[in-house]
């Protein structure tokens, strides 16, 4: 009579798929697409960033603030040695070197800092957002495009042609239609 | 009182050849009571006895709380706005911060080798929920996450993202739950249920406005999709800065994993079973009608 929970997924009770549906519309419901309809859109995350790999030290921030600023390591600051990084795949490692020149030291590790709120973790996951968005920003390839993509600029191309020989035709018989012949 | 020559273990003996205890032996300690100062009976408390002299204050005819003299007061004079609005319908959660948390756990009051419900936070009197005042449980605050130290297996009722972070990093598991307004009185005080001798109700599910939350898997909502769940501990670890531990290599990954049902009030007890305090005895129902009511 007890349903054991367990680790299985769970039972979708009737009630809740009757609110859901009546809340997203979806014309099927059941355990295994009910999520992902639900699931918001999560940012993209290129790299797997491993926190041993990471130095983190943290130290007093600046600007106003008082007694708070002036006694709280809320400054997080994040250096890790980019050549070495295996986590990182080769090409974007390069990237990264070429990209942010002004970020990385003598030494060759890259720093990055964040001192945007009063808590020392809103700062870490700043740092670490910003690392995020170093990587996906080196892992950028540019676009190339596919055959359909191919194929319509092909089509447009002639189109555009086609229309302007259509139009100097007409020009030109209007051209023509003022000119007159004696014979 | 006659001088002893010894203490402790000789009491009994002092006390068989001390007079009786009665009225007339007794008096409290010098300065424990104080006698009251008495209006209208000379002195300090006589003359005009605290009243004021003259006037409404001491005719005792003054108007009504409020009232300025005749300028609009204050509660009149500042417009109507809907801030208080529906309050008595608007759901509250008594905040535990984890630095309260561990407090409890380092002075024993709270019992880390057992899952951790709302019923274990009040008997350790950790916190004090009042469904009456519309309260819907507990909502665990990441305020001493940096001192938080201790695996454990909570069930709360909203939790911020700080503080599953700081539970999942330590090795832990936390879940979210919803307790309707008679399952949270039952889970607040379950003795005086018990003795009232009615039949474990079944927790009643979330409504529209809670759905989304509780199926949620970064609120780690006791709807949600486990693989959804494991997902979300991923990204919250990669988020957070931290190495997420291995649970299931753990020795007390089955306390770690013990979760309830979504209609399960108590670990163990189902709904429909009967609690006989007295007798020490589980009554369950054999009826099919019943059965199929409490499984559903």
């Amino acid at each position: 009579m007890l349903r054991l929970f367990g680790l299985k997924p769970c039972v979708v009770p009737t009630q809740i798929k009757a609110v859901l549906h009546h809340q997203y519309m979806n014309a099927e419901l059941d355990a295994t697409n009910i999520f992902t309809s639900i699931r918001k859109r999560t940012p993209i995350v290129i790299a797997f960033i491993c926190p041993d790999r990471l130095t983190v030290t943290y130290s007093r921030s600046s600007g106003p603030g008082g007694q708070h600023v002036n006694k709280v390591n809320t400054k997080a600051e994040i250096r890790f040695h980019v050549q070495t990084a295996d986590w990182i795949p080769d090409d974007v490692r390069n990237k990264i070197i070429i990209q942010n020149k002004n970020r990385i030291n003598k030494v060759g590790e890259l720093l990055v800092t964040s001192e945007a709120s009063r808590s020392q973790q809103q700062n870490l996951n700043d740092c670490l957002q910003k690392i995020q968005d170093i990587i996906a920003e080196a892992s950028q390839k540019p676009h190339e495009p596919t055959e359909e993509d191919i194929a319509i600029r092909r089509a447009r191309l002639d189109y555009m042609n086609k229309e302007r020989l259509k139009q100097k035709k007409i020009h030109s018989v209007i051209k023509q239609s003022r000119k007159v012949d004696f014979d | 009182m006659s001088a002893s020559k010894t203490t402790g273990g000789k009491a009994i003996d002092i006390l068989r050849n001390l007079p009786r205890i009665s009225l007339a032996n007794l008096r409290p300690n010098p300065g424990a009571r104080k006698t009251e100062r008495r209006r209208g009976r000379g002195a300090h408390g006589g003359n005009k006895s605290g009243r004021g002299h003259k006037g409404e204050r001491q005719r005792g005819n003054r108007p009504r709380l409020g009232f300025e003299g005749g300028q609009t007061p204050f509660y009149l004079a500042i417009p109507k706005y809907g801030y208080n609005e529906g309050h008595s319908l608007r759901p509250q959660y008594q905040p535990l911060s984890l630095r309260r948390l561990q407090y409890l756990i380092d002075l024993g009051r709270v019992d880390t080798s057992q899952p951790i419900d709302l019923t274990q936070l009040v008997n350790g009197r950790g916190v004090t929920v009042q469904p009456l005042k519309r309260d819907y449980g507990v909502h665990l605050v990441e305020e001493g996450a940096d001192i938080f130290s201790a695996k454990i297996n909570i069930e709360v009722q909203r939790a911020t993202e700080g503080a599953v972070a700081a539970i999942e990093r330590n090795g832990g598991v936390i879940t979210t739950g919803f307790y309707d307004f008679r399952s949270l009185t039952i889970l607040c005080k379950p003795v005086p249920f018990f003795l009232s001798g009615q039949p474990i109700p079944k927790r009643m599910l979330p409504g529209e406005d809670m759905v989304r939350y509780y199926t949620g898997a970064e609120n780690r909502g006791y709807l949600s999709d486990p693989e959804e769940v494991e997902r979300a501990r991923q990204e919250l670890a990669q988020k957070y800065g931290y190495v997420l531990p291995d649970i299931s290599k753990d020795e007390l990954f089955h306390m770690l994993s013990m979760r309830k049902d979504c209609r399960q009030i108590f670990f163990g007890l189902a709904p429909g079973w009967v609690v006989n305090m007295a007798e020490r005895k589980i009554l369950k129902p054999t009826d099919e009608k019943l059965l199929r009511y409490y499984g559903s």
